[in-house]
């Protein structure tokens, strides 16, 4: 047998496992979902196997022309998940992007237990940290008795139940997924970058704009996914700190699938919020293309 | 640039007093500069010379405005710049890791310090091409820092310091990461960049050579303190003290101490009663005086001639390095010399081998004194 041939057996056979893996739970499922969400909904759960086009007609349907099933309220629900998700990602990338600055500034033997302390949330167990915020939010809560003790009690925000209470619960969730790629671009930044860029007589916001914000450019973009996606999709936030109050895709999805017992329309529903997140990555695929198109014609 | 011109002309950058301390990781605090004091004249070539962790650094540093001092102030044609940051300092630096910028072209890296100072994209343009034919990278400006070899980067980022006309030009071991030939070729070349040019050149390094080859003056520091400024022949001929005769070339250093007087010259005996003649005013009988013989100002003589200083020794090992053979010669009393003697391939005799005895001569007016330390 030829190296090469041999090589190449090798690599598949490490790749297999993987790749059954992910064939078997991952892409089966969710054919099984796209196929689901053209279907019409059974009485009690499951799926007639007859074709009914209306499931994706009811979230898009007045601007696609096909108001049978239209219902505005999907949108509404679509466009406020879409809000909190940019939000959440905006305020993990202003608290996460200086954080890394900070760290990556501390002296080499401190540096890896601050960053296992980035990582301590996930030893314990969501739910429990979520019920945590509750107990913090809640109108007895942590919060006001502290403005209370304070004595700005008439200050103290009623946040239980609201959209900020899910944008905080979000963040404190997915803060790492932001910190963790956009410490690693900022720690790989050379210090004597910015120093150059001041003494060629840039002011430090020149410096910033034209030298640390483009090189760490790569590790934002992939932080900023990592966060997108699943504040995107998330169900528990908003259903324990935004209550019915404030609906998100996450939550009807589950809704429809649990309680309303409408497969498909939950299937169309998480296919839609597939599609958005697909959208996202291929603009930010195209986008480091073209960088790396630059790279390769200089 | 000759030494009287430079000695006319006019003070650039004056360091007054310059002290910065810092503290190390044991807890302790170690002084980089210890007041330091040194005029920068224009348009010459001044050399920062010393050990690693001397301070030289520190001072190029805090001329550049990255490093605050402690006390005593740096003034730019008798302005203080205490306070003006870096980035309002007319002054350019070329980096010890050079620091190009990865994500922009050769040219966008030459044009940035243009482009931030608002310079028109025609104007930049012709001096970035200027700049870029001045260290002969005309052709390469569309590539990125990374698809250039370490001298090319180099040369990018004197072009990148050059193109904006710095007061002052401020270069960090600019040749440290360079292969010895380049270094060499690039020693001859920075001088004659500087001369071309016209601007001041401040170059910190710790290669003495590469100090005695490019400069117009050198300052030497050890501890945060200056040991000796002056053109490179002053160095090293008259180096003002041990440090400075050992650091600089390789050198004979005896102590002694004066024993009286023979006419014109000194008798000087160090403590194992090796004796010397030396050529010197300033010292008087009983006094301690560091002496000091260049390798090269020793001879192997044949025979003995009663008028030349001399003494006699053995070879203890002969190194042949090209040009060159080194010479290590111990004295009956212990004291060990290194002889420097061209090599010539037309020589009758073989090289003097190990274990030969060899009478060694000298001119009293070579053997340099200095005063000396200790009891």
């Amino acid at each position: 047998m030829s190296p090469q041939r041999s090589r190449s057996l090798a690599l598949a056979g490490l790749l297999a496992p993987g790749t059954l893996l992910l064939a078997g739970f991952f892409l089966v499922p969710l054919g099984i979902m796209a196929v689901y969400s053209l279907l019409s909904p059974g009485l009690y759960g499951g799926v007639e196997w007859e074709f009914y086009p209306f499931n994706y007609g009811r979230v898009l349907g007045a601007p696609l022309g096909d108001v049978e099933e239209f219902d505005p309220v999907y949108g509404g629900i679509f466009l406020r998940s879409l809000r909190l998700a940019l939000v959440t990602v905006a305020v993990c990338l202003l608290l996460a992007y200086p954080a890394a600055f900070w760290v990556s500034r501390l002296p080499g033997q401190r540096k890896p237990l601050v960053l296992f302390l980035v990582t301590l949330p996930f030893f314990a167990s969501l739910i429990i940290r979520i019920y945590a915020w509750m107990l913090v939010l809640k109108p007895t809560g942590v919060l006001t008795r502290a403005m209370e003790a304070l004595g700005l009690s008439h200050l103290a925000p009623d946040l239980m139940f609201t959209e900020a209470a899910v944008v905080i619960g979000l963040c404190y969730v997915l803060l790492p997924f932001m910190f963790l790629p956009v410490y690693a671009s900022v720690e790989k930044l050379d210090p004597a970058l910015s120093q150059a860029s001041a003494d060629l007589g840039a002011t430090p916001l020149q410096g910033f704009l034209r030298v640390t914000l483009p090189l760490t450019a790569p590790g934002i973009l992939a932080g900023c996914l990592l966060v997108f996606i699943p504040a995107l999709g998330n169900f528990i936030v908003p259903a324990l700190l935004g209550g019915a109050k404030v609906m998100l895709v996450g939550n009807t999805i589950e809704q429809q699938f649990l309680a309303a017992r409408n497969w498909p329309f939950g299937a169309a529903l998480a296919m839609l919020v597939l599609a958005t997140i697909l959208l996202a990555m291929l603009g930010l695929a195209l986008r480091s293309r073209r960088d790396a198109g630059e790279d390769g014609r200089a | 640039m000759s030494d009287n011109q430079n000695k006319t002309s006019p003070v650039l950058l004056r360091v007054e007093d310059a002290r910065r301390r810092f503290r190390t990781p044991e807890g302790g605090e170690v002084a980089a500069l210890a007041g330091i004091d040194l005029d920068i004249r224009a348009n010459e070539f001044l050399t920062l010379l010393g050990p690693s962790g001397c301070g030289k650094t520190t001072l190029l540093r805090a001329i550049a405005g990255f490093e605050a001092l402690d006390g005593g102030d740096i003034a730019l044609d008798g302005r203080s710049l205490s306070g003006v940051p870096p980035h309002r300092r007319p002054f350019n630096t070329v980096f010890q890791s050079y620091a190009l910028f990865p994500h922009l072209s050769v040219a966008d890296n030459v044009g940035y310090g243009l482009d931030v100072a608002g310079v028109p994209r025609r104007e930049r343009q012709a001096r970035v091409a200027e700049a870029l034919a001045l260290v002969g990278l005309g052709e390469l400006g569309r590539r990125r820092p990374r698809q250039l070899s370490g001298g090319q980067q180099q040369r990018v980022a004197l072009a990148r310091a050059l193109v904006n006309r710095p007061r002052l030009l401020l270069l960090d071991e600019p040749l440290s990461a360079l292969d010895r030939h380049l270094r060499q070729a690039m020693q001859i070349e920075l001088k004659a960049l500087q001369h071309q040019v016209g601007i001041t050149f401040l170059v910190v390094t710790h290669d003495q050579e590469e100090a005695l080859v490019m400069s117009d003056r050198i300052a030497v520091m050890a501890g945060g303190s200056l040991q000796q400024v002056g053109d490179p022949g002053e160095i090293y001929d008259r180096p003002a003290n041990r440090f400075v005769a050992g650091f600089i070339g390789s050198s004979n250093l005896l102590a002694t101490r004066v024993q009286g007087r023979s006419g014109d010259h000194l008798i000087l005996a160090t403590d194992n009663g090796l004796q010397l003649l030396a050529h010197h005013a300033g010292f008087s009988p009983g006094d301690r005086v560091d002496a000091l013989l260049r390798p090269e100002q020793l001879r192997i003589e044949d025979e003995v001639q009663a008028h030349t200083a001399s003494f006699e020794g053995t070879v203890e090992s002969s190194v042949f390095a090209g040009p060159d053979r080194h010479l290590r010669v111990v004295t009956p009393t212990g004291e060990r010399f290194t002889v420097l003697l061209r090599h010539d391939a037309r020589q009758a005799r073989p090289p003097q081998a190990p274990g030969q005895p060899v009478r060694l001569s000298y001119a009293p007016e070579a053997v340099h004194l200095m005063a000396g330390t200790g009891p």
